[in-house]
């Protein structure tokens, strides 16, 4: 750039009173904020769809009736007060609630189109597509590149696993910091790269979901703001559903959420329950229920 | 809903008694304001000096306060962040404090026209409809703290209408310049005259302004009225 | 001024007077002092009990070295040696290694990794828990009615297959017990993990929570084995002999020490040495002593070092 074109640029602009590259960030920011009238961020289409959904465990019903569509390639957050339901309701996405043997499921949940709960459908195959990071770190205790390699292994995945630990680790953002130490445990990782190191080894095997239950309740302030933007670089390729019970994170990162809250019965039983599922612009700012008001709020009745 | 709940209800009853105080402090701004408008218009139809110079003393009280409210604002921000109805509480009380700070700087618009106008002759019919605005404001200025003191999206709809005469009598008083004769002095108070019946004019829009955070904050919906008040 | 601060209290004073009161709480001595008697008393009754074994046997041991271990039995107490009870033990412990390892182990994944959790499981881990509390002689009452008699055609009746079963029939439920608690200490975090990302159960338990759990698994094992080792009830009832003078001398090699059907282990020839009226006998049991005390260290040492290895490897 030379003095020259500065000023002339400087007098179309008076001669022209309409530069279009304000109008195009005006144009965006209406887009942005139109999501709050229309349908949502994304007219993406739906990738699970819970119709009446009811967990329980042996006679104990964890949750009730969640009518629900998580769409693609969104972030969608469960939030809550404890005992609501939105773990559990988290863990029937990829069938992790099979683990506890009393677990029952009711109504439907599809992904795909595809009843997940259907009789031939295998869990194992279920868990592959539909990847989770859990509460608190938990690699295997073994080495950083033997933690990534070990979905794509144990799935017969074809290709350089080498390839697939660092372009894992790249998506992860963890790759500059492992790279030299691929051979070290994975447990001699601090707290928020464990995380990380087990976002990578959840995306290794390709899936198309991650599910996400509380990743960062382990984690510092900086480690979770980390795990934070990574999420929102990962919704390009992924669906992210994640429970949180920091009502700040859901309304930082998610496109949705979906607010939980628990049902207590004459006789004393507890129940989940999905009150409001919407934009997540709409529901920190102006929710339609009352309950999800005094929740977000901090008044409870 | 914006009310200090019992602490074994409200886990954020600090908070919403912080909320409450900064409601209560602009309530009470508020009512200053009016009181300003009401001095500053009485200063320019009577000429009277006193009046005025009050009014520029008042003005800074207001900012003072409207200096320590952004400030209590920005730190409710970074330290409570809000959500929901708070959220919208706080955007509405920060609109507010604007309002009613430009509101104090048009009353003192007002008197300082009183100043300049002291040894003007008086042009009668403008003084009326002055007056007439003046009081048409002040009602306005009610009528939009009692909807937000009352929550009362009813009451708030009602102000574009009430702003109505109030910009119909501001149109029209550029007629009593004209009409103000040939002589210099009176045009000159004519001028200053019409000064003040813009300042009015701004202020009436200011409250409608008020009146539509007063239904965001009831309804979530940010909009701006129509003359029917949507 | 200064009067005033010098008379009346400051906080500091206040606070002072209420943090430097009693610095000896009695109670708090006398259980620390009662707790200290009771590691002290135990400890003791160890030391008297390897001053004295010593005492007796350490001369013998060193006079006659390796010897001792390499010298058959013999009635003569000039001349007896140890060698057909050192053979018979590691014999023994072999087998209980070989049979009770893997099927206790391997019982105790199905109980904590497949079984439902119901009444029959339930019903099954109380009375395995039960079974490891069923004194020893009852085991020898088994071994001998099942292996010796029922099952004579495949053990060959009172042999060495029929004490090493027999005791791995006892060192059983507690194998089971041991592994299942340290099945159990896996966190359920890692098993998540594996199941997270696509791992079929067995997947999950050989790559992860058997190479966790097999430290503790080993530690408990090596303990077991250990009681095995020093067991004489259930050998008496199931084959071992007494007589030292029936016992296969070594020249007739490994194979017939361990078919014939004269065997006979360390804890047995300390129990029928200890009988013998003859004063020279008592430095011959001592020493017999602590050679099984000596291989029993040995043997809890092997199981510390495998057990560091592992950890080692798993973190």
């Amino acid at each position: 750039m030379t003095q020259e074109p500065v000023t002339e640029e400087h007098r179309t602009v008076n001669a022209d009173p309409t530069p279009s590259a304000t109008d195009a960030a005006a144009d965006k920011l209406r887009d942005v904020v139109a999501d709050r009238e229309t349908e949502g961020p994304t007219g993406n289409s739906t990738i699970f769809g819970l119709r009446g959904l009811t967990v329980y465990y042996a006679d104990f019903r964890a949750v009730k009736e969640v009518t629900a569509d998580i769409r693609e390639n969104e972030i969608t957050a469960l939030i809550g007060p404890s005992g609501c339901g939105k773990s559990t309701v988290l863990r029937c996405f990829n069938r992790m609630n099979d683990l506890i043997e009393t677990a029952r499921v009711d109504g439907s949940l599809t992904y795909h189109g595809v009843d997940l709960y259907g009789k031939n459908v295998d869990p194992v195959e279920v868990r592959r597509r539909i990847g989770m990071v859990f509460q608190k770190p938990n690699p295997f205790p073994k080495s950083i590149y033997e933690n990534v390699v070990y979905g794509p292994k144990i799935g017969g995945m074809k290709g350089n696993l080498d390839d697939i630990v660092e372009e894992s680790l790249r998506k992860a953002v963890l790759w500059d910091e492992v790279k030299d130490k691929l051979d070290e445990s994975g447990l001699a990782l601090s707290g928020g790269q464990q995380q990380r190191l087990c976002i990578a080894r959840a995306i290794a095997t390709s899936p198309d979901v991650l599910l996400m239950d509380e990743p960062c309740s382990s984690l510092d302030p900086i480690a979770t703001l980390r795990i934070e933007e990574l999420m929102l670089e990962l919704k390009q390729d992924y669906t992210i559903v994640i429970v949180t019970h920091n009502m700040q994170q859901a309304a930082r990162v998610s496109d949705r959420t979906a607010f939980f809250t628990v049902d207590v019965s004459d006789d004393g039983q507890r129940t989940g329950k999905l009150v409001e599922f919407d934009v997540t612009n709409r529901l920190f700012t102006s929710p339609s229920k009352t309950e999800t008001e005094d929740y977000i709020t901090g008044r409870f009745g | 809903m914006d009310r200090p709940g019992d602490p074994m209800t409200d886990t954020r009853s600090h908070f919403h008694q912080e909320l409450d105080q900064l409601e209560q402090t602009l309530i009470d701004v508020a009512d200053r304001a009016e009181q300003m408008v009401g001095m500053a218009v009485e200063a320019f139809c009577e000429l009277d000096l006193e009046l005025a110079n009050r009014v520029v003393e008042l003005d800074s009280g207001i900012d003072d306060t409207y200096l320590a409210t952004r400030e209590r604002w920005l730190q409710l921000m970074a330290r409570q962040q809000p959500m929901g109805g708070d959220l919208r509480m706080m955007a509405v009380l920060l609109q507010m404090a604007i309002t009613l700070e430009r509101t104090g700087d048009q009353a003192v618009n007002i008197a300082k026209m009183a100043q300049a106008a002291e040894s003007l002759p008086p042009v009668e019919p403008m003084v009326d409809r002055i007056r007439e605005m003046g009081d048409l404001v002040r009602n306005m200025i009610q009528a939009g703290i009692d909807s937000f003191v009352r929550r009362d999206i009813d009451e708030a709809r009602l102000l574009p209408a009430m702003d109505e005469p109030v910009d119909r009598l501001n149109r029209n008083m550029y007629r009593q310049v004209v009409e103000a004769g040939p002589d210099r002095e009176r045009l000159e108070y004519a001028t200053k005259g019409l000064m003040v019946s813009r300042a009015l004019e701004r202020v009436g829009d200011q409250v409608v302004d008020i009146a539509e955070h007063v239904a965001f904050l009831i309804t979530g919906e940010m909009g701006e009225f129509d003359e029917s008040g949507i | 001024m200064a009067e005033t601060t010098s008379t009346a209290p400051t906080t500091t004073d206040l606070v002072r007077g209420t943090l430097e009161g009693r610095r000896v709480n009695p109670v708090n001595t006398l259980v620390s002092g009662l707790l200290l008697i009771a590691l002290l008393s135990s400890l003791l009754v160890l030391a008297v009990l390897l001053a004295d074994v010593f005492g007796k046997g350490w001369g013998l041991l060193t006079e006659r070295g390796a010897d001792f271990l390499t010298t058959p039995l013999s009635p003569n107490a000039v001349d007896a040696g140890i060698f057909q009870g050192v053979m018979g033990s590691i014999a023994l412990t072999a087998i209980v290694i070989v049979v009770a390892f893997p099927l206790g182990v391997a019982a105790a994944v199905y109980l904590e990794e497949y079984a439902p959790t119901n009444r029959l499981t339930q019903f099954i881990t109380t009375n395995i828990r039960n079974l490891a509390g069923v004194p020893s002689i009852v085991y020898g009452l088994l071994g001998f009615s099942v292996f010796v008699n029922l099952f004579s055609g495949a053990t060959g009746g009172r042999t060495v297959i029929t004490g090493g079963l027999t005791l791995a029939l006892l060192v059983l439920p507690i194998m089971i017990i041991t592994t299942s608690e340290a099945l159990r200490a896996v966190p359920t975090a890692l098993r998540e993990a594996s199941m997270g990302v696509g791992a079929t159960r067995w997947e999950t338990i050989r790559h992860h929570v058997l190479p966790v759990a097999l430290p503790a698994i080993l530690t408990g094992s090596v303990l077991t084995v250990a009681r095995a080792f020093g067991e004489t009830a259930p050998l008496l009832l199931s084959g071992a002999v007494l007589s030292l003078y029936f016992a296969v001398p070594p020249e007739a090699g490994f194979v017939s020490l361990m078919t014939e059907q004269s065997y006979t282990a360390l804890p047995m020839i300390i129990y029928n040495w200890a009988r013998q009226p003859q004063e020279e006998f008592v430095a011959l049991t001592s020493a017999a002593i602590i050679v099984l005390l000596a291989m029993l260290l040995i043997v809890n040492a092997a199981a510390i070092v495998a057990r560091d290895h592992f950890e080692r490897k798993s973190t």
